[in-house]
């Protein structure tokens, strides 16, 4: 039976492994196991590792569900699938179970191999859209959802959510978007609340950095 | 017959959902189609004293979900149309009598008999909805062109996107067209703007609306109003026509031509 799921305990917190079988058997199983051991898991919080498996965002909710009913917290799911990824980051879980916690300083992330996900729908109210490398989104950011990305963030579409960028990387971190709109705007540690969108205004695409301590968006013009 | 099951939602609540419910499942049933509709709303229940029913209801959803009764005792027909009927919410319980599964245990019952199965929506976000989606084949969102209503109704969409229900559709009510044309209220293309879903109806606002509510006779009933005329027009485009939008420009009186033709 323990091939099918591995739990390992960690500094970052337990991580379970779900092998390979049926997923819908799999779940059932982990409910069973933690439920025999209700006592050690209780209060705990758990980051999945499910390898190349391909998840809905219902089934990763699913499997939220079954955790939280032994009181057990779901944080992390890492895959190798990008779709699942992207199902984990709309369910505002981490996508990278990341080093123990006692790595006291982390190394900077360089910009070129930061992990990035690409994701191909429109983010709408409600939505929080959670990852700690760079986010792009090809789609439209709605008024009421947010975005919190480790580095940059690129929108393909209309950007009117909130955004915070460079919650890993600062100041540094870039915000571009086709239709620059955002209802609050952070980079790092700095935060700033866009004027109203003037219709008199020609959409055009701009970018948004830091420049001595204020964000400032520039048109963009290749 | 396999039934469509269309469930009305909004996530704000006093949108119009029941309206268009008791609305559409009329203008379906008049078009020769069996219909039942389905009150999701337990505890608040109101979709009979729109349908003008309210006065027949022995058993209600909840009996039927509790075995107390048989679904078919639970169904009230509509006297007025062919073929359309209802089943009530319970009054006295709330939303979490019934789950999910019983909702969809309850509609694969009908899906053999109904050509629409037409579910209403409670307000909100939380187990009534749940109950209300789980069973839908096609999702129709109520908004206002208010700016709250399209938030709600944005995030519904997010939800059911999350479900794998959608691409819902939108109906976009109570539309004031006087305002809009002033530059007072936010226009169909705004609100398309922003939810970026397929557009299946417009209904203009209407004080007849008000008065059939409370007389519990759905509009499409009768000729000659402008929003029934809209229920009527979405109900077709349901059954699969293509049915071009309303221009909802009232034809010029005799008085405002002849003025139009003195002012020049």
């Amino acid at each position: 039976m323990t091939d099918r799921i591995a739990i390992k305990g960690t500094s970052n917190g337990l991580i379970i492994t779900m092998g390979s079988g049926d997923w819908q058997g799999l779940v059932e199983e982990l409910g069973i196991q933690l439920g025999s051991k209700a006592s050690f898991f209780k209060g705990g919080r758990v980051a999945l590792r499910v390898g190349a498996r391909q998840l809905t965002p219902a089934q990763l909710a699913a499997v939220g569900e079954t955790l939280n009913s032994h009181n057990v917290s779901l944080w992390a799911v890492e895959s190798e699938d990008a779709s699942t990824r992207q199902a984990a980051a709309l369910l505002s879980l981490e996508t990278d179970i990341g080093p123990a916690k006692s790595h006291i300083t982390p190394p900077r992330v360089a910009r070129s191999n930061a992990d990035s996900i690409v994701t191909r729908r429109t983010l709408r109210s409600g939505q929080i859209f959670r990852h700690s490398g760079h986010v792009v989104i090809i789609g439209d950011v709605n008024p009421g959802a947010e975005i919190q990305a480790g580095g940059d963030v690129i929108v393909w579409g209309k950007l009117r959510g909130s955004v915070h960028a460079g919650v890993k990387t600062g100041s540094e971190a870039i915000v571009c978007a086709l239709h620059l709109s955002p209802m609050q705007l952070r980079i790092g540690d700095v935060i700033t609340l866009p004027p109203p969108d003037d219709a008199q205004r020609d959409v055009i695409p701009e970018i948004a950095s830091v420049q001595n301590g204020q964000i400032v968006a520039e048109p963009w013009r290749g | 017959m396999s039934a469509t099951v269309i469930t009305i939602t909004s996530g704000k609540g006093g949108v119009g959902k029941t309206t268009t419910t008791a609305n559409l499942s009329a203008a379906l049933a008049a078009c020769g189609k069996k219909v039942v509709a389905i009150d999701a709303d337990i505890g608040l229940r109101n979709l009979d004293v729109v349908m003008g029913l309210e006065n027949r209801i022995v058993y209600d959803l909840v009996n039927v979900v509790e075995g107390t009764c048989r679904l078919r005792q639970a169904m009230i027909k509509d006297k007025r149309v062919d073929e359309l009927y209802l089943i009530p919410a319970a009054q006295s319980r709330d939303k979490s009598a019934v789950k999910p599964e019983d909702m969809i245990a309850v509609v694969d019952q009908l899906r053999d008999e109904f050509d629409f199965v037409i579910i209403d929506s409670p307000a909100g976000i939380e187990q009534g909805f749940k109950n209300a989606v789980a069973p839908a084949d096609r999702v129709l969102i109520v908004t206002t062109p208010e700016v709250s209503a399209v938030r709600d109704a944005d995030r519904i969409i997010g939800l059911i996107e999350a479900e794998e229900k959608g691409p819902a559709d939108l109906i976009v009510n109570r539309l004031r067209l006087d305002m809009v044309k002033r530059g007072d209220m936010l226009t169909t293309d705004d609100v398309i703007d922003i939810l970026a879903i397929n557009l299946i109806g417009i209904v203009p606002d209407d004080e007849k609306i008000i008065v059939s509510t409370n007389q519990g006779r759905p509009l499409v009933m009768e000729n000659g109003s402008m929003a029934g005329q809209a229920f009527r027009n979405i109900g077709l485009r349901l059954m699969g026509q293509n049915v071009p939008f309303m221009s909802f420009e009232q034809p010029d009186s005799f008085m405002k031509r002849l003025s139009k033709f003195l002012m020049g």
